[in-house]
Parts: structure tokens; C-alpha cells; sequence
């Protein structure tokens, strides 16, 4: 006995001492969120990824973006909940007068705007937001110094802009077609009609900066945001951001009737009750990124977050029925859910620049070439792909222009995405295709378990239309950057990317397959049409019409046509927040913009 | 004063080989960042515009002078992604990583060395089975297995719900506390398997020595033995191993740890430096760690004379 308590003593301390801590701590402290003031609102927000920058000018990712938008100023900004979404004027007065050839646009912008206060600016005080800091933000996306990631919005498309750039990019040097015409006034002069320049000011990469900031803090200025957005920030790092009321925002009471209200499918979620308010609504934003699904679930169920992004593996706890998407009975007590078909979609293109797979000098050859690709996108099963990687929620859907744009065609021929094994074999034999002279297909995917498996089930597929599975290889990259500097260099034979639109406009997709943006441009699949070249450069200046559709629907037809890619998949988001929230949040166009709307108090939260 | 002198120019010529061999692979061999810095349709002059920048297109040699220059002169630059200083990287996130891997660190090597010795104590007995058992199982239980039932248990309405599920709000001692408790547990269990095997097999290796035969003979209680003689002469492999921990603990810190417990230490900078090739941030990590080893190992030395004189 007494040899065993020597043993027992041994150990003891240091689980006495952890007992101790436990027990000191063992209860959930007060976050810090919890402001002094009883009516202090917080709202705190997980985000599934961290932006590294909250420079206007790196807002390339959803995450950046999310932030700029409400650090900054953006001359435009989606309404909360128009759907479809229609833009509406944020920092600019009204909607841009535009000329009758569709080359100048001028804009004016809203009296009484204020930066933040900084010691950037003199004595601190935050100056009046001009016309010349809106030419400022978008020179500086054409100069190199900068690293900025949003040039490719208005490259060769503003008169002088790039010019500017050319003669050392020099601020004090005047583009021709950038301007202020007065502290409020703005004109932008185009080289050819661009009808999607109002939705490029929607972005965070136009969003607006001060020049003095800018140059104050130098690189930093990206972990030191100055802007007028609602939101001012308080603190930044790789676990989150905590923003703080912007109490210069202007004082603008909110609309449910400019907002774009729908009584019949978004009523009950408290919004009512924000009308004529003043947003931003929440004192205080805590953004947390939390990348680990588990964590970010966790973190939900133990109430750290309001709102989450499901991810897919908890798909099955939460959901009730997959179609439509409902809640749980037992989470719907707590939560509220909307399911956001993606403003995107998930494709999988064929390298046309690689004479194995796509044109060869030789037509017979090219031939030959195309009836292999048109054979495996038979093959392809995507009821199968959606079930067991989308939890069959996903929307499936043949080319490219998406289901949740304007221009999708509900009616069009879903042949291209039914799987037909048959076919695809009658296909491969009538053109010579046979087991021994299939050529061997590369497929390449950045290291991860999700890839690998989508893989081996894109190769499954195949094996059984007779492909050998020893020809279907895998090319595997370390990390993202690596995957990209390999197909945008055309090294990969088939490239699997997911597509975010920039802005709510098919031509936001069609420029993914048009031929002199191959790569290192967007266009991955190295696609050249010269017939699909043509249509979209007709299209391009076009506004919105039935005629510009119908153009859209027959470059999507030669897409399908020509198999370029095996697509495409739009996947639903589950969104989930506490019912007390008076919200409707959204990973789409409206993005970061929602946040100046959510209330965190206003819903009252009884279940339905 | 020699012996130190000596330690120091071994030092210099460790810390160059290291910063080559991880220059060769994490910088020659990494990441190339270009493709995620410039936007999209970037023309093939942007692409090089932006290699130029990073510095891609200089020579082998040139690049790795630039890169010891800059390492041994402190010029740490700014994070090609954020921007940010190094230096302010660093002082931001090195005192986290500490906070948060000190508690389980100096627990788990404590709980490792009394359980080790209490198993070398029992060599063969039930006791001895057990701990050796259950180190075995803690050595084959996933990490991340550890962290999200830990999450679970211990911080969810599914469990207890004592403790914040993750993030670092830390303002004094008990919000300190609650944050770093979870986090400490996870890293004791982790790392208490591990530890625990290795002090058993020392204490077991040196209580078979003569000199412990030899101090049982004159009649020394079990207790005494194992904390005056056993414990004390397998100090060496001890302070060896407690040591070059510390700049894993230091500055590496524990990406996993931070990642699912949402802490903004340096080693959840350091892994997103690594997958994204952030060089400037990528170069400070690894060569201040090279540093530290070098200044531990010397530290190491010294101290093995202080507890061995036989040391020369």
C-alpha cells in the first residue's frame, strides 16, 4: 500500500495543479464583445477562410472582399435582397448618367462623406471623401508597385489608363479617361462600350482609399485599413478580425422597399422590424476565420458564432429534407437557414492546347480528338458526383452559363450532363478509340483528401467506359499556387477549378472560354473558337437585351458542342444563424454588404 | 571560454547549413507565390513583372547570398501577402504561441518524467503494464481525434460546455485560463504517451546500472533511489530533450493546436508562410529557429557540465 501512494504521490502534483486550472477556469468567460453598454450589439461571423490582406487592391478572394467592403467605400453596392440582384448606389448619388454611345460615364458621388479618423491625416481628423480618391484607388491597381490583383477589370478599357501605367505610373499624371471633374464629380471615359463598369464599382477592388493613408502606412496599409465604410477596424490577425462601428457612416434609414423586400419569401426573418433604422446595425462585428469544419461547428453549436457555412459533413444532421433544404426540427427552435444556390460553379476542362486530347494540326486527328472528350463527358455521372461530394443539393446543369444568371436557359437540352455509357462507347469505337491507343490522361489536383477522392471517382467513371485505369494518372501539387502555376503554364491535361462570378452578367463566364484569354488567363481550357470569338466580342458591348441572351445561349451551345469541358455543377450553401438575428445573409454578390444590415437583436427568435 | 568559443563556430557553420538546406527546400523547391498574387487574365509580362518583384528570377547563389545576408543583418523585410513586417509578425505572434504551449509543455514532460518513473519503479509489474499500455494508446490516438473530442467534451452543449470552444480573448489571469485549458489538455495527452515512453527507458536503462545496485545494497529507500539516484544521473538525456523542444515550443508553435483552437500564434503563421511561399515570413521562421537550436545546443552543453562534470 504504502509503495503504491509513493507511486501515487509522484504524479499527483501536476494533476492536481491541471484539476486546479480546470477548475479556475472551467467556466466560459464573457467575451470581450460584451460591451459595456447593455444595448451593445455584436454580431459575430465565421468565415470558412482568412483573407491575408485587407488592401482594396488584393480583394481577389470572397474573404478579402468580404472585409473591403465594409472598411471601404464602394461607389455601388448590391440591394440586401433584391433577388435577382440589382445593383444600387453606395458612395456615389444615384445610378451613373451614362452617354448615349455608351463611352462616358459620369458619377457623382455623395455630400458630407468622412474618413475615419487616423494619424495618417492631419491632426488626425478624418477628411471629407473626394472624387480624386476614387482616381486614385483605381491608378493604383495599375501600378506595379502596388502587387494589386483588380487591373484586369479595367485593362484596356479606360482611355490612357494603361498608357499611365506604361509611362511609370506617376500620380500626379492625369488619365484622360479616369477623372474628377470636381470633388464630386467623376467621369470615366471608355475605349468601347463596357455595360458591366457599374458592377465593377460594386467590387472591393474599387473600393476607395486616401491617398495620404496610403502612402503613410505604405505595404502595411493592407493590416491598416483608413476607409468610410460602416466599419472601422479593430484588430486583424489569422484567427479573425473585429470591426467597430463607423460612427462618421453616413445616415442613411434603412428601406425595405429600395432593399428589394419580398414579403412572400422573406418575411418572418425580422426584417421588418429594421425599417427606417440607421444601419450598420451591430456596434461591433467579430469575424472569425475558421477554416477546420469541426471547429467551425463547434463553435456554432456552442453559440461563439451567430452564423456559419454548414459544411457538407454535417449536411445530413442539419437538414430535414434535401428539396427543398429545411431545417431540423430540433436546430430550427434555434437556428434559421437559408440555402443559396453559388453565384458560380465547379468545371472540369480538357487542356485544348494538348494534341493528345484536344486540336491536333491533323483534322482527322481533331477529330478523332473530340469524339475521345465528348466520350468521357458521357461517361461522366454527375447525379453520382453531386450525391456523394454535394450531398445531392448541388444544381447540375450542361455549359456554362450558370443557374442562378439571368441568362440560364431552364428549358435548354440536359442531354450533355446525362450520363451514356453506350453512347460514350459507340463514340470511342466508330472513331478508333480502343483500350490499347487511349492516350494517357493527366489529371491534376492540388493535394487534398476531397480531391484525391474526386479523382479515383472521375477514373471509376471512366473505367467504365474501357478506360485503363493505369492511363487515367493523377498529377498531384503541393499546394494551390503550385496547381495554378501548372495549368496556367498548360501543363495539366484536365484542370478542375471552381468559378466565382465577379458580377451578376454571363459574361462573366463566357470570358472563361474566349480564346485570347487563354492561359495564363482565365481561360484554362485554352478554348479558341473563332465563331465563339466573334459572338463574344459582339456581346461584349452590349446591354442587357433578348438578343444579347440568345448570343450567350449559342456560345454556351458551342462549348457543349465542342466537349471543352466536362461541366458543371453549382453547389447550395447552407447558411445557418441564430433566430434572433433579424438577417438574410449571403455569400454571393451582396456579400460583405449584408453586414451592415444584420441585427443582432431585432427578431425576436421564436421558433416557427 | 574556448569551450563556449568552440561551440560558437559549430554553431555558425549549423545555422549555414541549415538556412541552405532550408532554403534549398522551402525556397528554391517551395512554393512559387507569383500565381496567387497576380490577378486574374494576367498578361505574361504581369507574371513576370510580379516573379521579378519576388526576386524569382535571380540565380541560385544570388538568391541564397540575399537570403543569409538578410537573415544575419536582421533585415527580415514584410510578408509578401499581408504586407506586414516580419518583425511585428513576429513580436505579435511568438508571445501567443508561448503562452499557449508553455502550460502543456512544462505538464507534459512533468507528468511524463513521474509517470516514467513511477513505471521504471515497477519494471514488469501491473503498474508498469498499465502506464506503458495506456502511453501506447495515447501514442495511436489521432491528434486531431484528441482535439475535436476534447472540443466536444469539454467546450459544446454536447459536453460539459466549461470552457470557449476556441479563440483568444485573453484579458487577465482567468480569462487566460479558460482559454489555455483546453488547448493544454490536448497537447498533455498528445504528447504524455511519447514522454512517458522515453523517461520509462532511460530511468529503466539507469536503474539497472551498479551504482543503483550498489546504493540499494547500503540499504537507500525505493524513494530515494529512483529521486536522488536514478532521476538525478539521467539528467543529461532529460535536459537534452526538455531543450530542443523549447524552439519547436518557441517558434514554430503548434499549427494544429492553433488552427482548430483559432489562436493567432506563429505557428499557424508559419504553416500558411510554407503552403503559400511566403518567403520573407517563411525565411525569419526558419532561420530564427536554426538560431535558437544553435543557441540551445550551446546552452545544452553548458549545462550538461554543470550536471556532469565528467563532461568535457
Amino acid at each position: 500500500m504504502s509503495r503504491l501512494w509513493t507511486h501515487t504521490r509522484i504524479a499527483w502534483p501536476p494533476v492536481a495543479l491541471l484539476a486546479l486550472v480546470m477548475a479556475v477556469a472551467g467556466c466560459k468567460p464573457e467575451r470581450s464583445s460584451e460591451g459595456p453598454e447593455p444595448a451593445y450589439r455584436v454580431y459575430r461571423h465565421a468565415m470558412d477562410g482568412a483573407p491575408s490582406s485587407l488592401d482594396p487592391t488584393h480583394a481577389s478572394n470572397l474573404y478579402a472582399n468580404f472585409l473591403a467592403v465594409n472598411l471601404f467605400d464602394t461607389l455601388y453596392r448590391y440591394k440586401y435582397l433584391a433577388r435577382p440582384y440589382r445593383l444600387e448606389a453606395n458612395l456615389a448619388d444615384g445610378l451613373p448618367q451614362v452617354s448615349a454611345d455608351g463611352l462616358i460615364y459620369t458619377i457623382r458621388t455623395k455630400p458630407g462623406v468622412h474618413f475615419i479618423d487616423d494619424p495618417a491625416f492631419p491632426e488626425g481628423k478624418g477628411r471629407a471623401v473626394r472624387a480624386e480618391d476614387f482616381v486614385f484607388s483605381i491608378k493604383r491597381h495599375f501600378d506595379p508597385a502596388t502587387r494589386a490583383q483588380g487591373a484586369w477589370l479595367w485593362q484596356g478599357r479606360i482611355v490612357g489608363l494603361d498608357e499611365w501605367k506604361e509611362n511609370g505610373a506617376d500620380y500626379d499624371e492625369e488619365v484622360p479617361g479616369l477623372r474628377a471633374v470636381d470633388d464630386r464629380t467623376i467621369q470615366i471615359q471608355l475605349i468601347s462600350p463596357f455595360p458591366q463598369l457599374t458592377h465593377t464599382l460594386a467590387q472591393g477592388f474599387a473600393a476607395v482609399v486616401p491617398r495620404e493613408a496610403v502612402q503613410s502606412y505604405g505595404q502595411e496599409f493592407a493590416v491598416h485599413p483608413v476607409g468610410s465604410g460602416p466599419y472601422r477596424l479593430l484588430s486583424f490577425n489569422s484567427a479573425g478580425a473585429v470591426l467597430e462601428r463607423n460612427p462618421r457612416f453616413r445616415q442613411e434609414p434603412f428601406s425595405l422597399e429600395a432593399e428589394g423586400f419580398d414579403p412572400d419569401s422573406q418575411g418572418g426573418l425580422g426584417l421588418e422590424e429594421l425599417a427606417d433604422r440607421v444601419p450598420p446595425f451591430a456596434d461591433r462585428i467579430e469575424v472569425e476565420f475558421i477554416a477546420e469544419d469541426a471547429a467551425r461547428w463547434n463553435a456554432f453549436i456552442a453559440g461563439e458564432v451567430d452564423f456559419i457555412k454548414v459544411p457538407v459533413s454535417q449536411f445530413d444532421r442539419v437538414l430535414a429534407s434535401r428539396d427543398p433544404p429545411t431545417l431540423s426540427p430540433d436546430l430550427a427552435e434555434r437556428f434559421r437557414l437559408n440555402a443559396n444556390l453559388e453565384s458560380g460553379f465547379v468545371h472540369t476542362d480538357f487542356n485544348m492546347d494538348d494534341r493528345q486530347i484536344g486540336y491536333h494540326p491533323d483534322p482527322d486527328q481533331q477529330i478523332r480528338n473530340r469524339a475521345l472528350r465528348c466520350a468521357i463527358i458521357k461517361a461522366f455521372d454527375w447525379p453520382r458526383r453531386n450525391e456523394v461530394f454535394y450531398y445531392g443539393i448541388g444544381e447540375v446543369f450542361p455549359g456554362i452559363i450558370p443557374p442562378m444568371t439571368l441568362e440560364f436557359d431552364a428549358d435548354q437540352d440536359r442531354a450533355p450532363v446525362l450520363r451514356d455509357l453506350e453512347g460514350a462507347r459507340d463514340l470511342m469505337s466508330s472513331h478508333g478509340w480502343h483500350a490499347g491507343n487511349l492516350p494517357v490522361l493527366e489529371y491534376g489536383f492540388p493535394s487534398s483528401v476531397t480531391e484525391r477522392q474526386m479523382f479515383e471517382q472521375f477514373r471509376s467513371f471512366m473505367a467504365d467506359i474501357g478506360y485503363p485505369q493505369e492511363k487515367i494518372r493523377p498529377l498531384t501539387y503541393a499546394t494551390y499556387g503550385d496547381y495554378a502555376r501548372a495549368y496556367l503554364n498548360r501543363e495539366v491535361m484536365l484542370t478542375t477549378t471552381g468559378w466565382t462570378m465577379d458580377y451578376p452578367d454571363a459574361e462573366n463566364t463566357m470570358q472563361l472560354f474566349f480564346g485570347p484569354n487563354a492561359a495564363p488567363g482565365t481561360n484554362t481550357a485554352n478554348y479558341n473558337n473563332e465563331e465563339f470569338n466573334r459572338l463574344y466580342r459582339a456581346s461584349a458591348t452590349m446591354q442587357a437585351s433578348p438578343m444579347r441572351t440568345a448570343m450567350y445561349r449559342n456560345m454556351n451551345r458551342m462549348v457543349v458542342d465542342d466537349c471543352v469541358t466536362i461541366s458543371g455543377i453549382s453547389r447550395t450553401l447552407i447558411l445557418l444563424w441564430r433566430r434572433e438575428l433579424a438577417m438574410l445573409p449571403d455569400r454571393s454578390f451582396v456579400g460583405g454588404f449584408f453586414l451592415r444590415f444584420a441585427d443582432p437583436e431585432s427578431a425576436g427568435g421564436e421558433a416557427e | 571560454m574556448l569551450y563556449a568559443l568552440r561551440k560558437a563556430v559549430y554553431g555558425l557553420l549549423l545555422i549555414l547549413g541549415v538556412t541552405f538546406i532550408s532554403f534549398v527546400l522551402m525556397v528554391w523547391f517551395g512554393p512559387d507565390q507569383t500565381y496567387t498574387l497576380v490577378g486574374k487574365n494576367a498578361s505574361a509580362e504581369q507574371i513576370a513583372e510580379v516573379r521579378h518583384q519576388l526576386g524569382y528570377d535571380q540565380p541560385f547563389m544570388q538568391r541564397y547570398l540575399d537570403y543569409v545576408t538578410d537573415l544575419f543583418t536582421l533585415r527580415l523585410g514584410s510578408s509578401n501577402a499581408s504586407g506586414e513586417q516580419v518583425s511585428r509578425i513576429l513580436a505579435r505572434t511568438v508571445p501567443v504561441s508561448l503562452a499557449l504551449m508553455l502550460p502543456g509543455f512544462v505538464l507534459g514532460n512533468l507528468l511524463g518524467i513521474a509517470l516514467g518513473l513511477a513505471a521504471a519503479r515497477r519494471r514488469g509489474q501491473w503498474a508498469d503494464r498499465l502506464i506503458s499500455a495506456l502511453s501506447v494508446t495515447g501514442m495511436s490516438i489521432s491528434f486531431l481525434v484528441i482535439v475535436i473530442a476534447l472540443q466536444v467534451l469539454l467546450s459544446t452543449p454536447y459536453g460539459l460546455n466549461l470552457f470557449p470552444v476556441r479563440g483568444w480573448q485573453v484579458t487577465d489571469l482567468p480569462s487566460y485560463l479558460s482559454y489555455v485549458a483546453v488547448p493544454t489538455l490536448s497537447l498533455v495527452l498528445v504528447t504524455l504517451g511519447y514522454n512517458t515512453r522515453f523517461y520509462r527507458a532511460i530511468f529503466v536503462e539507469e536503474a539497472a546500472r551498479d551504482h543503483i545496485r550498489t546504493a540499494r545494497a547500503f540499504g537507500a529507500s525505493p524513494t530515494v533511489v529512483m529521486w536522488k539516484h536514478v532521476l538525478k544521473n539521467s539528467l543529461v538525456p532529460i535536459i537534452t530533450r526538455v531543450m530542443f523542444s523549447i524552439p519547436l515550443v518557441v517558434i514554430s508553435g503548434s499549427l494544429l493546436i492553433e488552427s482548430y483552437f483559432g489562436i493567432p500564434g506563429v505557428g499557424k503563421v508559419a504553416f500558411d508562410a510554407i503552403t503559400s511561399g511566403d518567403q520573407p515570413v517563411l525565411k525569419a521562421v526558419v532561420g530564427l529557429t536554426a538560431a535558437a537550436f544553435v543557441l540551445i545546443q550551446i546552452a545544452t552543453d553548458l549545462l550538461y557540465r554543470l550536471v556532469d562534470p565528467r563532461v568535457a
